[in-house]
């Protein structure tokens, strides 16, 4: 696997990563940014590194906007049914109330996919629920968990179409459904949609493959939905997988990254924010700016391999406290042109690490994919 | 220097005195003073990898292996897998070691216990029990590659 990552990381470098190509110029590096100079330039030990680290757990991104705003981001829930965890639904319920109240008010929440854990109706229901006592407007992605159990009929009759744009104060917002297109892994082994579920909500299951994409026609619709946007004028993608490939086993990528870099190509300021992660990430991909976003639920741990050397890890968690790890974010677009995110983890001051020990990868780990989903029944011919 | 055809002939005698000498204090019929046939090294690989599989399975909350077991990993739908991807993060290879969360040194199988009880709110196993052997079996086998570290943080 490790010769296959590899090779398609040096392809996506030598694609993506042209000399001389970053992210707009206008953009400075600031003390609030988690990219470091010293990390830029190979220099300094970590320990050097993070030492003047501040405590507001921001970044800055982009651009122009017209006019200062802030918005929100919740996702990754995965809601069970109330009876069975009543864990999740204390976190979404704490999200909710801290998005509500802040002060001045966000000017919409964005919620990033996987509201449901099994993709059940009572799941995405509870999620509704517990989503409607936040009165801004809300705009909803899919996840792999909501999607798989009847291929995104009830997300659909909740929330509507699953892509969607909309401009505000001078950017352009796009949704993109990251999930929906994965290859049909259940029809040949004739699985129930429970199964074909429980493999999807896998996250190093081995049967549902690369799901992650755009797919042509979305690309298409972007494509054609971005031609009358002022190539110079700041563009936040929303989408659930990152734009870019991080660890495809764990589809932290989408699989047509070659075909979303063509379309994003010509736009100078594009920042992608995504979910499923469950965790503090930050990259730079041609002319691109890709932020991963906390969960709610849980968190999870870094890959084995392939983090983003922009990435500035956070911090290693307690798992004994259900409120470590996690948390949600705010979004602050300013006048001077920056983006900025907040990480809002609760139960922790430091997002970030301080040490190299504070780092979950501070242990070295080599290791393998299971191996009792390719079996029988699922093993592929 | 010795050539070829002597060592060999060197070795082919103290293989027959070993015989002998095996044959005379411990008899026939031990499989561990028997010279390893490939057919056990298949047999005791595939009872290694049964378990491997075992693990994995009530690693990734199967229903019908935690039935079989006898065990209630999780009250809450709970997997270890959902923290612990391709058993990252697991650390086989650290322990034992201090153990920060449980302030004890611990081995391996007493973090599979904690984290039991705590994060996944399930109940403690038996820790000579074939669910924790499996469990064990999965985890170190996913980790083969690691390099060990006992005692790190
Ligand atoms: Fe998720
Ligand atoms: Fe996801």
């Amino acid at each position: 696997m490790s010769d296959e990552l590899d090779r398609i990381r040096r392809e996506m470098h030598a694609v993506l990563q042209q000399p001389g190509v970053r992210p707009d110029d206008s953009l400075q590096i600031t003390r609030r940014t988690f990219i470091h100079r010293s990390l830029l330039f190979g220099a300094a030990s970590v320990g050097q590194t993070f030492a003047w680290w501040p405590l507001l757990n921001t970044i800055d991104v982009a651009h122009a906007a017209e006019a200062p705003f802030k918005f929100a981001w919740i996702s990754d829930t995965h809601l069970y049914e109330r009876s069975l965890n009543t864990r999740f639904v204390d976190k979404v319920v704490r999200a909710v109330q801290e998005v509500q109240a802040m002060d001045p008010p966000a000017d919409f929440l964005i919620f990033g996919g996987d509201l449901a854990q099994l993709g059940k109706i009572e799941e995405l229901e509870l999620g509704v629920e517990l989503l409607k006592d936040l009165t801004i407007k809300k705009y909803y992605i899919p996840g792999e968990h909501d999607w798989y159990l009847d291929m995104g009929q009830k997300w659909g009759e909740l929330f509507g179409q699953p892509n969607w744009t909309f401009d505000h104060k001078g950017v352009r917002f796009i949704g993109l459904d990251t999930v929906s297109r994965g290859p049909d892994y259940w029809t040949a082994k004739k699985m129930t949609p429970e199964e074909r579920m429980g493999h999807m909500a896998t996250l190093d299951g081995t049967v549902a493959g690369a799901w992650a994409g755009v797919g042509r026609d979305q690309l298409d619709w972007m494509q054609k939905t971005l031609a009358d946007w002022d190539k110079s004028k700041p563009i936040v993608i929303f989408s659930h997988n990152p734009l870019y490939e991080y660890y495809p086993p764990w589809n932290f990528w989408v699989r047509d990254w070659r075909e979303v870099n063509d379309v994003l190509k010509p736009y100078t300021k594009v920042t992608n924010i995504h979910g499923h992660v469950h965790q503090v990430l930050y990259n730079e991909i041609g002319s691109m700016r890709s932020i991963g976003m906390l969960a709610t639920s849980w968190p999870w741990p870094y890959a084995p391999e392939g983090l983003p050397k922009l990435t500035k890890p956070m911090i290693r968690v307690d798992p004994g406290d259900p409120f470590d790890g996690v948390g949600w974010e705010t979004v602050n677009v300013n006048a001077d042109d920056k983006v900025d995110v907040e990480y809002i983890m609760w139960g922790r001051k430091e997002v970030f690490v301080q040490s190299p020990e504070d780092h979950d990868k501070s242990i070295a780990e080599v290791i393998r994919s299971r191996i009792a989903d390719k079996q029988y029944p699922w093993a592929n011919p | 220097m010795i050539n070829t055809s002597t060592f060999l002939c060197i070795l082919r005698r103290s293989i027959v005195a070993g015989a002998v000498v095996a044959a005379a204090v411990v008899g026939p019929a031990s499989a561990n003073k028997d010279p390893v046939t490939p057919k056990q090294l298949k047999l005791y690989q595939e009872a290694f990898m049964e378990e491997v599989r075992k693990g994995d399975l009530l690693f990734h909350g199967d229903a019908a292996m935690k039935e079989q077991l006898g065990v209630k990993l999780s009250t809450t739908g709970w997997a270890c897998a959902m923290c612990h991807p391709m058993a990252s993060d697991t650390h086989p290879q650290a322990f034992p070691k201090f153990q920060a969360s449980m302030a004890k040194f611990a081995t391996l199988r007493d973090m599979i216990n904690w984290c039991i009880e705590k994060p996944s709110q399930g109940e403690k196993i038996d820790p000579e029990s074939e669910a924790m052997k499996a469990l064990e079996a999965y985890i170190t086998w996913s980790n083969s590659g690691s390099v060990l570290v006992p005692g790190k943080y």
